[in-house]
Order: structure tokens, then sequence, then C-alpha cells
């Protein structure tokens, strides 16, 4: 008697969830039917093209995207290929994981998606990417446009997975006040050393007149601040590989970088570095920090100080400010600005397999790939916008017009295949040219890390927190540097870093470096 | 009566804990207002940090109002909170009543039921995969029913009903009322501090509206409030070259965060007095 209740509810639910199944069942197959249906016919009857529009989705990171009633980039890619394009894009890269992870897992694919080295190495292993090795041929504006060494970047295991974008170019140097050297009668530094000395003066010599000790030499982010130093001893940054006398090296076990960590021990115990470098996670922190007048040398990129609003607000906080550019030092090892990973990419996309069975849509993509490919066309839709609109052509030159940055700014977000970085910066950039060809032409180490895959049983994450922490001790003497090759072992073993090590060494042999 | 010394001394130091306590939240609200409300370059020639602003515009306000999505998503929010806190309130309650009947047959199988969705859930993979069976993919709606009832709510206005005397339903159900005559035209009244509270947490909760959007929307023009102001807040990390001009500077963010956060501080004081009354879980039965 007592069971009797428990039993009709639980009868009950069992029926409710039975029918909730059975609606979504049948809803889910006659949509399948019916998207089957649809594609069949279009490919059976492929002479007549049907007018209407194809729908695309496609997802990626980014933001700053207007809704598409004002989405005028939107609007003239799919008038010029009729396409219906859905561009969604996630302003935190964990929204954008969680998002791609939730559709590849439930079946329900974007048509075309970002995709880091990580997620490109286990969608394909998954066997989720369409692989583009035989679309070659169709490609070949795209490929044309990205380039031979960009098209090896999406490849795995000799197949074709993912479309990286065309390269870009470095943007960083360090930053120094020239005002300051010129109140203390300095010039700007060319070694570590002098570097050192500059640091030190900048710290304790009041450089601003105001009669309070409340500047510090260098800031930056993390121990990145310090990727000069790490040139001019002749060693990329922690952790990256990169060819040195002909072999491959890997900067941790480069003995040079003993030495430079010591130079970057001697100018944090000097005092003339920013206390809160290890805590600087953005780029706006520390270029605030410069531009309030805290720090007087800061590695960062050439748009956060000479763009027109980043140069206002530094003449509204000190109208003397005087940043220049500062080329790489000079040392034992050499003169390097840092490294600079030539296997890195801007961005990869890629395509899913499914749309195998839809080739309609997959042409459509391809089209798409292709269009903002075009160098007159699309290319330049997505770079600058509208002809006539947002920007003219003179003499073969394009000139900006003011709609330019009002409107269309977020275009970038349309580059699915990159763009001619150079050109591209130069006429956006007009003012800034000089600084941008500066911070390109500085000699720099040619890292290999974007050409790596992480092994199975390696977290990348976990070993390159370990490493931080421990560098962290070295350069801030909590730790000697005489216990740097324990610290290694450690790294190896527990981390698992040989396990990369070997793998990475062998994944760039088989590419041809260092051998 | 007159209070002792140490009654006054007591007083005082409690008022200043409390002062202190007040300042500690009202600081960082003022410290958003005021940089909203001021020149980027004034804020910066502070060292960063202003409580009252020495010269004011509202060109942050004006911007964000006129050329970023925030109207738009303002009222996909305003939707979501008043149709979906309707939704919430009426399903949970519709839960929320049998549940407080002893006489309900399996009460404590259901009871359980709820209770066990509190601790384990089917996680994100096999909630979408219902979203997107529903056919809810890219609609409002994929924002209301998938939250449409929370359990904890559910539980919190099961124990308001069950202190209701049993004497009115014995009477009302003399006077010959059904179930859903006495539900809502005995409880309903009555339950008017617990409907309050329940209704300012799911709203609250749909103002804040963030995950859902994020999940199940790709339609830009259904993004809530939320998700926008994330958007701009999230800006400068953007690769600094390629948003040309569009880098908002911490005034417009603050003032961004000043408009998604603004109406619910409004309504709060409203509600907060029915709260005591309906927020009690089971700790005093009359």
């Amino acid at each position: 008697m007592k069971q009797r209740p428990i039993f009709a509810a639980a009868a009950a639910v069992v029926l409710t969830s039975s029918i909730l199944a059975g609606c979504s069942g049948g809803k889910t197959e006659q949509q399948a039917a019916n998207a089957g249906s649809s594609g069949n016919t279009d490919t059976k009857q492929e002479a007549p093209k049907s007018n209407k529009p194809v729908k695309l989705d496609v997802i990626e990171t980014g933001s700053g995207l207007p809704a598409p009633d004002q989405d005028q980039i939107k609007q003239e890619i799919d008038k010029a290929i009729g396409t219906e394009l859905n561009l969604t894009v996630y302003a935190s890269g964990d929204d954008y994981k969680n998002q791609l992870n939730v559709r590849m897992a439930s079946g329900n694919f974007p048509d075309l998606f970002a995709v880091d080295r990580a997620q490109l190495k286990q969608f394909a292993e998954q066997g989720l990417l369409l692989d583009l090795t035989p679309y070659k041929d169709k490609l070949k504006t795209t490929v044309d446009f990205i380039g031979a060494d960009s098209l090896k970047k999406g490849t795995q295991n000799g197949k074709l997975y993912a479309i990286a974008k065309s390269p870009q170019i470095p943007y960083n140097t360090f930053w120094i006040r020239k005002d300051w050297l010129d109140k203390l009668g300095m010039k700007p530094p060319t070694t570590p050393d002098e570097l050192l000395e500059v640091a030190k003066a900048f710290t304790e010599k009041d450089p601003d007149g105001n009669g309070k000790k409340d500047t510090y030499g260098i800031t930056g982010g993390k121990l990145g601040a310090f990727s000069p130093v790490f040139g001019a001893y002749g060693t990329g940054s922690p952790g990256n590989f990169y060819v040195k006398d002909g072999k491959l090296v890997n900067a941790l076990y480069d003995p040079a970088m003993k030495d430079a960590l010591a130079f970057i021990k001697k100018m944090i115990d000097a005092g003339a570095v920013d206390p809160e470098l290890l805590s600087n996670n953005s780029t706006q922190q520390y270029q605030q920090k410069g531009i309030k007048g805290q720090a007087g040398i800061m590695w960062i990129d050439w748009p956060n100080v000479t763009k027109d609003e980043f140069v206002a607000q530094i003449k509204a906080v000190n109208p003397n400010a005087d940043w220049i550019q500062l080329p790489a030092l000079k040392g034992p090892g050499g003169q390097f600005e840092g490294s600079w990973d030539i296997g890195a990419t801007p961005g990869m996309y890629a395509i899913p397999k499914v749309l195998e069975k839809n080739p309609e849509k997959l042409n459509k993509v391809i089209e798409l790939l292709n269009f903002v490919s075009t160098k007159d066309t699309g290319s330049a839709l997505v770079q600058f916008g509208i002809k006539g609109k947002h920007y003219n052509l003179e003499n073969g030159k394009v000139m900006p017009t003011d709609l330019m940055g009002k409107e269309v700014g977020y275009s970038w977000l349309y580059q699915f295949t990159g763009r001619p970085e150079m050109e591209y910066l130069f006429v956006k950039f007009a003012k800034q040219a000089p600084y941008i060809e500066f911070a390109n032409k500085q000699p720099r180490i040619q890292a290999l890390n974007g050409f790596v895959d992480n092994p199975t049983g390696y977290n990348s994450a976990d070993a390159q927190r370990f490493m931080d922490e421990e560098l962290a001790k070295f350069v801030y003497g909590k730790r000697p540097l005489t216990e740097y090759d324990a610290f290694l072992k450690t790294l190896e073993t527990s981390m698992n870093y040989k396990a990369y090590l070997d793998a990475a060494t062998k994944q760039l042999n088989d590419l041809g470096f260092g051998k | 009566m007159v209070k002792g010394l140490e009654d006054r001394v007591f007083n005082s130091i409690v008022y200043l804990i409390l002062a202190l306590a007040g300042l500690c939240a009202v600081f960082p609200l003022m410290y958003v207002v005021s940089v909203s409300i001021t020149p980027f370059a004034e804020v910066l020639k502070n060292g960063g940090f202003i409580l009252l602003p020495k010269s004011i515009t509202f060109d942050a306000y004006r911007k964000l109002l006129t050329e970023s999505g925030i109207p738009r998503a303002f009222w996909v929010t305003v939707f979501i909170t008043v149709v979906g806190t309707a939704v919430n309130l009426v399903l949970t309650t519709l839960m929320a009543y049998p549940l407080s009947r002893k006489k309900l047959p399996g009460r404590s199988f259901f009871l359980l039921l709820v209770v066990f969705t509190m601790l384990f859930s089917g996680g994100i993979i096999p909630t979408y995969l219902i979203v997107k069976a529903m056919g809810l993919l890219d609609s409002v709606w994929a924002m209301i029913l998938p939250g449409a009832i929370w359990s904890f709510n559910v539980l919190i206005m099961k124990s308001f009903f069950e202190q209701l005397p049993e004497e009115l339903f014995e009477s009302a159900r003399m006077d010959g009322a059904g179930e859903f005559r006495i539900l809502w035209q005995i409880v309903s009244p009555l339950s008017l501090p617990v409907m309050m509270t329940v209704g300012l947490f799911y709203m609250v909760g749909h103002w804040n509206e963030f995950f859902q959007a994020i999940m199940y929307v790709t339609d830009r023009t259904l993004f809530p409030l939320q998700v926008i102001v994330r958007e701009i807040l999230m800006l400068t990390q953007q690769p600094l070259e390629t948003v040309e001009n569009m880098t908002p500077t911490e005034t417009m963010q603050m003032a961004s965060v000043m408009l998604a956060s603004l109406p619910i501080i409004i309504v709060y004081p409203f509600i907060q007095k029915h709260f005591t009354k309906g927020m009690l879980l089971g700790s005093i039965k009359g």
C-alpha cells in the first residue's frame, strides 16, 4: 500500500520523460530530414542556382562587432557572394572555448571557426575537422594570400586542417623617456649595463623633478619586460626554441640563460624595476604606469604609445613627456630585441567535417575565404571598409576617410585570412609609420614554438606556471641561481618537460630546423 | 529610560563599525560613478584614482547610449527580466504549493527530485542538447526557459507556504474552494513577502543574464545587456592595432558598469523590506 504513490509517481515521471524524449526526438529527426532533403535537392539541381542566400555560421573571439543591420562589412560580403553571414564573437577566450566545445560535442557545428594549436590537434584527432588538402586548388586564392609558411601552420600529420592567417610583424620594443634622460644628462642606453645605470638613475634621481622618490626605471608585463636583456645575452625568452650556431636550443638550456637571469636579478636588487612587475597582467596596467609618469622605460608595443588617444593622454598628464624607441641592446650574446615566434599565427580557422555532406555550404565557405583574400575586392573591404565611403583610392594609394575609424574599426573581425600587414598598417597608421618600421626592423631571435604541438601527457599550463614561479624566485633572490640545474631537473621530471623537449626537437627537426 | 554611559559607548562603537562598513560599500561605487563622469586624462593626472570628480562630462554615457549595442541589449534584458520573472514566479509557485501540502502522495519523492538537481546537474553539454532539441537555440526563450525554476527558490517558497496555518486551508475547503482557488485567492495574497523575495532573486538573475546568452545565442541582436557590457570591459585586451580609436577608456567602462547595475540598485530598496519575512527557511515554525 505504502509503495503505491511512489510507483504512481515513478510511472508519471517515466511517462512524461518518454513523451518529452519522443517530442524532441521527433523534432530533431524532422529537422535532420529537412536539412538532408534540402541539401540533396540543392546538389541535384546545381545548375539553376537558388537565389536564396546561404546561411553561414562563423564564431571566433573578438569584440566590437555591431548588430547585423548596422554591420556594413557583413552586408557587403553577403551581397558579393550571396551569403547570410552570421558572425558571432566572444569577448573572452574562455567563453569562446565553452561555446566551441559544446557545439563540437553536440554536433551543432559552426561552418567556420577559429582554433588554436591545441584545439586544432584535438579536433583533428577526433575526426571533426575537414581535411582541406583536396580543396587546395579551390582555395588557391586563399593559399596564395596567406603564403606557403602559413599553410604549414594549419597542417597536422601532413593534412591541412586549418587556414592560418598571414603572419604579423613584431610591435614591441623598449620605449624610454627622452626628457628624463635629458634632465639627468644621460644618453639612451645601448648595453645591458647602461640600461641598468639609466634605470637606477630613473628610480633614484627624481627624473620628474617633483621632489618625491616615486618613479621606477623599468616596467612591463612579467619577465617579458626584459626581452631585450635576454636578447642581448643571445637567448630567447624562457621556454623558446631557436636555432643557435646551427643547433636547436631551448632557451632554458642555453648557458646564457643563467647569465641573463643573474643580470635581471642585479637590476631588481638595485630597485630599478617596477615592484609590481610580476602582477602586471594586462598591457594596459603598465602602459598606464608609463603614461602617469611612474616608470621611464617600458617594453611595449608601438600602438600603446603612439596612437592618437594615448599621445593625448600622455600629453595631458605631462606635456613634456617624450617617449622614444630604443634600438636593441648590445650584449655579450649579440644584439637582439628579444625573440619573435615565426611559427605563431594571429589566428587559424577550421571547417567541420560534416560540411563534406553539404557541398553548397562548403563551396560558400571556400568562396568566403577566397573573397576575403582577394586583393582589390574582399581583402580591401575587410581591411578598410567600403570604397568611396570609408576610403578613396588616389593613384592606387588607399586614403582613409574620417568614417573609417568611426564605422568600420571592427573590420578586422572579418579578416579570416589575415592581411598584408605592412601595407595595412601604413594606411591605418600613416602617422605612426616610422615607429612601425623601427619595431619591425629590430634584429630578433627567431623562436620556433609556434610549430610545436604539445605531446600527450604534457600539461603546458602547469609547466608554464611552475617555470614562471621558479624563475621569479631566481630573479627576486628567493632561490640562489646555483640551484638552477636542480630547477631544470624538477621541470623535466615532475612537469614532464622532458617529454615536451623530445617531442619538440623531433617535430622541429622534421620541419628542417637545426639540421 | 536613561541610558547608561556603557550603553552609549557601546552604541557609538556599533555605529562606528556600521559606518565603516557602509563606507566600504559606498567607496567603490563612488569611484565608479566619479570615473564614469570624468574625462580620462583628468583621471590619469590624479594617478588613476578619484573620488570626487573635478570636471564633469557625460560623453561616455552619450556614446554608450547612442553608438554601442547597449540600447538594443537593454530592451532584450528588460524583456527577459519582466517575462522571465513572471514565468519563474508562476512556475515556482505551481511547483512549491503542492510540495508544501503534507497530503500530496509521494511528496518526499518529488522533494527528493527537486533537491537532487541542486546537488547534481547534467552538465553543460546535455543541457545544451536539450535546449537545442527543444528548438530554443537563438531565441530569447533560451535565456528564460532553461532556468525557469530554481530548486532553491522552490524550497524557500515551500517552507513559507508551510507556515500558513492549516486551519486556513480547512475553512477554505469547507466553504467549497478547490486547490486552485485556495492557491489563487488565499495563499497568493498572503505570500507577498516570499513572492517579492523570490521574485527579486529571479529578477537579479535575469538582469545579470550572461552565461545562457553566451551558450545558446549566436544572434547578436538578442544579446542581453551584460554580454555587451562585458564586451566593452574586455575591449582593452584586444590587439590594439586593430580597434583603431575604439578602445574605450576607463571612463567608458565605468559608465557601462553604471548603466548595467543602476536599475537593480534602484529596485532593491523597494523590495528589501519584504526580505526578512520571505527568506526564512525552516527556522521557526509557528
